[in-house]
Formats: structure tokens, sequence, C-alpha cells
């Protein structure tokens, strides 16, 4: 974990491993802590705390190593995720709710229902994803302010 | 919430007695909301806002802290109608039946002791309703949320404000005991009476004198198990043979421990769950948007549900057996009837109105960019720390303390990793 000091962001960096079903989860509960003590509104932490969850799971399942990036302005939240995990093949369907790679014992588990990658384009403002099989994948997240007056209706 | 922020100052149900606190950390390193903290190694005092969980009560090994009940000497018993937990039925392990503890109770001088049993397995028969209801609506919050414990009401108030619609707007039954009693106390008392819960909980108090739920409680107190205990079994001992013993019990005692609210609802898919951690961590998840497969979530803060309540006097897991065997050895019956209670459900008799405002989240006084700034400054300083989360600084944790001494609650000299000549207590 790093922090980086810029003019007017927040900027904090944590490590997700992957695997650790013990502690997947934790990174977006830290998230949640840091953006609520800022002063953002309810159901911004909310969507932002969704997008981070989302995205650490991912990682806990099917990344290598990953990261997650945190940016926080006053107008703007941005989520950066980057794992060197198995990547996914074709993201046009990892995009569609319901569908799924998740084995048998990941749905057990309750995770793997395929509503991840959805989930986090439901809850941002910005979504872009970039993966490539067997390299990783990258996630940049972005959630406008409630009273932000930059909102170019990108969905 | 600003309402209660603002009230919590001059009522403190959940009390530390300083002259038997050594000011050692563990009541600061449980509290869920962080709100205690230790002054010079020597005192633990309150600086945040406490949700009366009773956590810190159960942890002190110097009995130090407790919860402030009515006491005995401020009820005039003459006027006074008692209602009681079921959990006070679990505490007699010498096979004493319900109905015992309820002669007791009857003997100890109050005007009258009304049963809850009815109105829980009404109250069961409404949020199945209810449930049903809303599985149908669109776009209605999932999973709901029980709005029987007090200790998540007020977590959900302070920490997951966006949770708040997940509870539906019934009243819990012991406040329903309590107005019924009050509605009908002139024609069967012939006079107005007050209504005093006999309880298991350490937030039963705040959420009769501060409630979050209704804008104002029908109940007038509250009295700890362990306050009424040994008189209790005293008047039951004079009572003699049990007369009832053998007589079925009723379904709702065992909303004692946790899964007895769910037991009774019908079907669908519902969670008992217990402990403050894994409340807080379904909390969570759920304010992330898991779990909408679930129709109804029964929390109760406290281990092993109300059993595991810091006012009891028996062990939870007797307590549970003793459930479990009066259950078992004098059968159950359920009184309730369905179609009775769905007319009264019809007639809006279980909702509460609520107040909107009361539960307005409060808002950091400072700027965005201001916040951004502070949180700037709290990692740095949380960078400095040794990670150690040991608490002697007089903060619950290292990051609890970085954004204390932004805040200017605690001088980073307090460290003792920092400053190792220079710890909290040997200042000055």
């Amino acid at each position: 974990m790093s922090v980086l000091v810029a003019v007017s962001h927040l900027i904090k960096n944590f490590e997700i491993k992957p695997r650790d079903f013990l502690r997947g989860g934790e990174v977006a509960i830290q998230v949640r802590h840091i953006l609520k003590s800022i002063g953002f509104g309810e159901e911004m932490v909310r969507r932002a705390s969704i997008c981070a969850y989302e995205s650490e799971i991912n990682v806990v399942m099917y990344g290598g190593p990953g990261t997650l990036l945190l940016i926080a302005d006053e107008d703007m939240i941005t989520i950066e995720v980057r794992d060197k995990g198995e990547g996914i093949e074709d993201v046009e369907m990892a995009m569609k709710e319901g569908f799924s790679t998740s084995t048998d014992e990941y749905r057990e588990m309750g995770f793997g229902a395929g509503m991840g990658l959805p989930n986090i384009k439901k809850n941002s403002d910005h979504f872009e994803i970039h993966s490539k099989k067997g390299e990783g994948t990258y996630l940049k997240i972005s959630i406008r302010g409630e009273n932000s007056s930059d909102s170019s209706g990108e969905k | 919430v600003t309402h209660l922020v603002k009230n919590r100052k001059d009522t403190n149900y959940v009390q530390i007695d300083e002259t038997l606190c050594n000011g050692c950390v563990l009541c600061m390193k449980v509290c869920p909301t962080k709100a205690i903290r230790t002054k010079d190694q020597r005192v633990a005092n309150f600086v945040g806002v406490c949700i009366d969980c009773g956590e810190c009560i159960r942890v002190c090994p110097r009995g130090a802290i407790n919860a402030v009940t009515t006491a005995n000497d401020n009820i005039d018993k003459s006027n006074a109608v008692l209602s009681f937990s079921p959990v006070l039925c679990s505490q007699f392990f010498g096979g004493d039946s319900p109905n015992k503890v309820y002669s007791g109770l009857k003997k100890m001088g109050f005007l009258d002791v009304v049963e809850p049993y009815e109105i829980m397995e009404m109250f069961n028969v409404a949020m199945g309703l209810y449930i049903n209801e809303s599985r149908k609506k669109k776009g209605s919050p999932r999973p709901l949320i029980s709005p029987v414990c007090p200790v998540v009401v007020r977590l959900i108030a302070y920490r997951f404000p966006s949770l708040f619609k997940n509870i539906p707007p019934i009243l819990p039954p012991r406040e329903l005991v309590a107005r019924e009693i009050k509605k009908h106390a002139m024609e069967v008392y012939g006079r107005k009476v007050k209504v005093f819960h006999v309880t298991p909980c350490s937030a039963k108090m705040i959420s009769i004198k501060q409630p979050i739920m209704v804008q104002k409680s029908y109940l007038d107190g509250a009295i700890g198990i362990n306050n009424v205990f040994v008189e209790l079994m005293e008047q039951m001992r004079r009572l003699g043979k049990d007369k009832d013993f053998g007589k079925p019990v009723r379904v709702a005692i065992g909303w004692a421990k946790s899964g007895g609210e769910i037991a009774h609802i019908g079907d669908g898919n519902f969670l008992a769950v217990s402990g403050m951690q894994e409340t807080i961590g379904y909390l969570q998840k759920i304010e992330m948007g898991l779990y909408e497969e679930v129709d109804y979530v029964e929390f109760r803060t406290c281990p092993e549900g109300c059993i595991g309540g810091p006012l009891t006097v028996g062990d939870k897991y007797q307590a549970k057996n003793n459930i479990r065997w009066l259950m078992q050895k004098f059968g159950v019956e359920r009184l309730a009837n369905d179609n009775d209670v769905k007319k009264l459900y019809e007639k809006d008799w279980f909702f509460v109105k609520r107040e909107g405002q009361i539960f307005e989240r409060e808002r950091p006084r400072h700027s965005l960019a201001e916040g951004i700034e502070r949180q700037k400054h709290v990692e740095e300083i949380h960078q400095l720390l040794p990670q150690k989360e040991c608490g002697v600084c007089g903060s619950p944790d290292c990051q609890t303390f970085a954004e204390d001494v932004v805040d200017g609650r605690a001088s980073l000299e307090s460290c003792i990793f920092l400053n190792p000549h220079k710890g909290n207590g040997e200042k000055g």
C-alpha cells in the first residue's frame, strides 16, 4: 500500500491477493471508509463501494496478483483495477448479465453468478475494460458527483 | 440521525465507572462505532456515538461498564404493568416452566404482568404478509431487515444509513404490547398505567428514551433481567410446586435465541445472523448489493441472539439448551389466528409512521476539498505509524489514531513506538 500526494486529489493504491477469500472484500471496505470520511454523498459512496467490491472479488477469483488504485477528487471518484490473471477471452460476453466462466465450486460459495461486470457497469458513470486472455485485465471505473456539471451521458 | 447525535450527550445508558476502570484497551478495541478512547492510560471514556450495544460491558474484566436501566425505586408499582422478553424464561436452569416464571413475576407487586407471546406470533404473520407484498413490488429493497434488535436499527442509522429503507415500518412486539396495554388501561385497570419491559438488552433504554423507529416509545422504561432475577427466583421458590408444569409453551419462546423470529414467518429465504462482527459484515455486503436473493434477515448483535444479551444472568449456551428442552419437553402451541391478523394488518395495526428527517445522515462539516486534504493528511500519518494496533496511545487502532491526530484529538507523541520514552502515561 502506498500513498501518492497530488494537488487536490487523494490517490491510494491497494494490493489484492488472488485466492484470499478470507480477506476478499477488505479493500472495498477500506475504500468505503475513506470515501465516507472525505464526505462524499451516500449514494456516490454506495456505488463506488459496489464497484470496488465487485472488481476486487473478480481479482480474488480469477486474477493474478492485482492492484486497486483509488483516485478521489471533488467531482469524481475513479477506480483503476489491474491484474495479471487469466484475462477474459470474450469481453463482450462477460459483460452480459448471467454469463460466467465460474466453476461450480465458486458458485457454491455464492460467487460467480455472472453479475460482477454488469453490476460495475450499472453502478458507474464511465466504465472501461481491456483484457487479453492469459495476460490480465484492466478496469477503469468513474463515478461522478451528484452535483458534477460535467455529465456527458457516457454510460 | 442529527437528532440523535444532538441528544446523545445528555443520556448515555452504557456507562463507565471511573473508579473501577484502569484504562486498559479492551472496551476500546471491541467498540463497533469506535466511540471509546482511553485518557492518559488511566480511564476509558466515550467520545463518539455510542449505540448501546453492550460489547464493552461483556469484555470489561473489571466490571467497570454497566448499562443503566430503570431503577426499581423509581417505579410506582401500583401503576406499573410489566411485560418481558422471552429470554427471561430461559434463565432458570432448574426446569421451571414459563408459566411459573410468569406467576413469579405476578407476585412481585406490580399492577399486572402481560405475556408478550401472542403479539410476537401476530408480528410474525404480519411480517410474512409484508414480505410477500414487497416481493411482488418491483424495486423494493432487498433483503428486508428485522426491526426487532434496537442495536441493529442504530447501527444502520449511524453506519449504514442507505439500508434504512430495508427496515419494514412495523413496530417490534415490545412496542405493540405496550401500546395495547395503554390503549386498554382505562377499561382493564380503571386508570392510566406505565409499562416497563424486562429485558436482557443494554440498548432497550435508549430505544425507549430516544427512539429511532417511532416519535415516542409506548414503553416507559426497561428493567434488566439481572435486576429482577434474585427477587423473582425467591417468589418462584415460594410458589412451591410448579402447577403448570407440562403445559405447552408458546412458539414465541424461541425468539430468545437466534433464528427464533424467522422460525415461523412462513415460506421464503430467511437468514438469522447473530453477533456484532457477523452483523456488520453482512450489512457491509448488503450495502454493496449482495444477498438480494434473501427475503429477510433477523439480525441480533448479541452472540446466539438475545440470550447473549449483556443483562442476562445465565450462560447463553445453557439458556439455549433450556429453550430447546422446554419446547421439546412441554410441546409448543401457537394461538394467533392468521385471518384476524390479516384484518388488523390491513387496518395498519402493526405499522409505524416514520418521521423522515430523523434519519437524515449527519453530513461532515467540511467541504469535499477539505475532506480530501484531511484524508491525505490521515494517510500520511498512518504511514508513519507502526501498524501494531496496540491501543496504548489511547485510540483503538492506528487508523483511528491517525484520524484523531489530524482532528486535533490526539498528539502524535502518544505513540509509544514513535516515542519509546514518551508513552502517553509518562507525559509531563
